[in-house]
């Protein structure tokens, strides 16, 4: 497919969703399947499943690359930039003038009451998506076993944590998981 | 000006935009799986530029705004190290790179996805990385361990996602005002 109204198309809406995808990019990811795969059939089911679990697989923006592969499918070179733009840039934007208004206040005594309140439940989620992470890996007690024990090296040591990813997909390889 | 605020002041301008660049630039390549442990690890505890507190406030702060979050950081941390130019070398060194790595090794990917071998050491990768996912959110909650209520609010937001399976907005939105007015409460009985 090489089409540039479909790739215009495609950045105004990923343009759009990334701009209200509040909580991250997975929050708007059934609306953009939606759109590429029922809507205009851009690609199939499959293939948009296949974008996912590569761009979870290395490292790096992996929801902007993931919103490039679909880019790629649908115009080439051309149609992934224009993703990534699409997807990085206005919550950058907002992110910016986000913290602007935050530090400008940053001494109130109002910010410090919010800061105590927000920052427990934030932590609370970050650590829900680490056992989400952990529930979509776990193929058995070995895998689960790992998970907690890179969580419990990290908590004990300042060891580097590229070891244990490396230690870890080296088990997985080898066919020990 | 207190002395620990004019301390933070001389740290915040002597951190180059190059500097900024390559550790967002390293978060980026190393972030298997989550971001956000190799952002506090270079951020905080290799460069020592912000404090455990104020990585979670920057975090958390980021959790209201829509986007990708670990982008968010990077461009939050670039605005409070070094200003405008700040955010536009830790942005740029979060996602030049990486992104044209990332698809090329993509493209690349997508004709092997078949493959049991990498599949399994995905799955390795994957376990682990949750696990270091987990520790860093502990370690961030750590400076408001003192407060019962933070604990409270912690375990109530794990346990809504978890066992709730409720969706992260209407955790976000339903309770944090709640933990906002707790934290309120507290702060007007200690005067």
């Amino acid at each position: 497919m090489s089409d540039p109204s479909a790739a215009i198309a495609l950045t105004a809406h990923l343009a759009l969703v990334s701009s209200i995808s509040f909580g991250g990019f997975p929050t708007v990811l059934p609306d953009v399947r939606n759109f590429v795969v029922g809507t205009h059939g851009w690609m199939t089911d499959q293939e948009f499943a296949n974008f996912f679990a590569i761009a979870q697989s290395i490292p790096g923006p992996n929801m902007i690359l993931m919103m490039s592969f679909v880019g790629w499918k649908v115009w080439g070179f051309s149609g992934a930039v224009a993703s990534a733009f699409a997807t990085s840039g206005p919550p950058c934007a907002i992110y910016f003038a986000g913290y602007r208004l935050w530090d400008r206040f940053r001494d109130a005594p109002w910010q410090r009451i919010v800061r105590l309140g927000l920052v427990p439940v934030t932590m609370g989620i970050v650590i829900a998506s680490g056992a989400v992470m952990a529930r979509a890996a776990d193929t058995g007690w070995r895998t689960a076993g790992l998970t907690i024990a890179a969580a419990a090296i990290t908590l004990a040591t300042r060891f580097n944590p590229m070891w244990m990813l490396l230690a870890g997909g080296a088990l997985g390889g080898l066919g020990l998981l | 000006m207190t002395q620990a605020a004019a301390q933070e002041q001389d740290v915040e301008q002597s951190v180059p935009l190059a500097s900024l660049f390559t550790a967002f630039l390293t978060v980026s390549l190393c972030g298997f799986g989550g971001g956000l442990v190799w952002a506090r690890r270079i951020v905080v505890e290799s460069r020592r530029w912000i404090s455990d507190r104020e990585f979670a406030d920057i975090v958390s702060l980021c959790q209201f705004m829509p986007g990708p979050n670990i982008v968010g950081i990077a461009v939050c941390v670039g605005a409070k190290l070094r200003g405008t130019l700040g955010t536009i070398a830790a942005t740029c060194g979060f996602l030049v790179i990486p992104w044209a790595v990332g698809l090329s090794l993509g493209l690349l990917y997508l004709k092997y996805t078949h493959l049991a071998v990498l599949r399994n050491i995905l799955g390795g990768i994957a376990a682990t990385a949750a696990g270091l996912l987990i520790a860093t959110g502990i370690r961030l909650l750590m400076p408001h361990r003192r407060r019962p209520a933070a604990l409270l609010f912690a375990a109530l937001a794990f346990g809504l996602i978890i066992f709730g399976r409720l969706p992260l907005l209407i955790v976000l939105f339903g309770l944090v005002p709640l933990s906002i007015a707790v934290a309120g409460l507290e702060n007007a009985r200690a005067r």
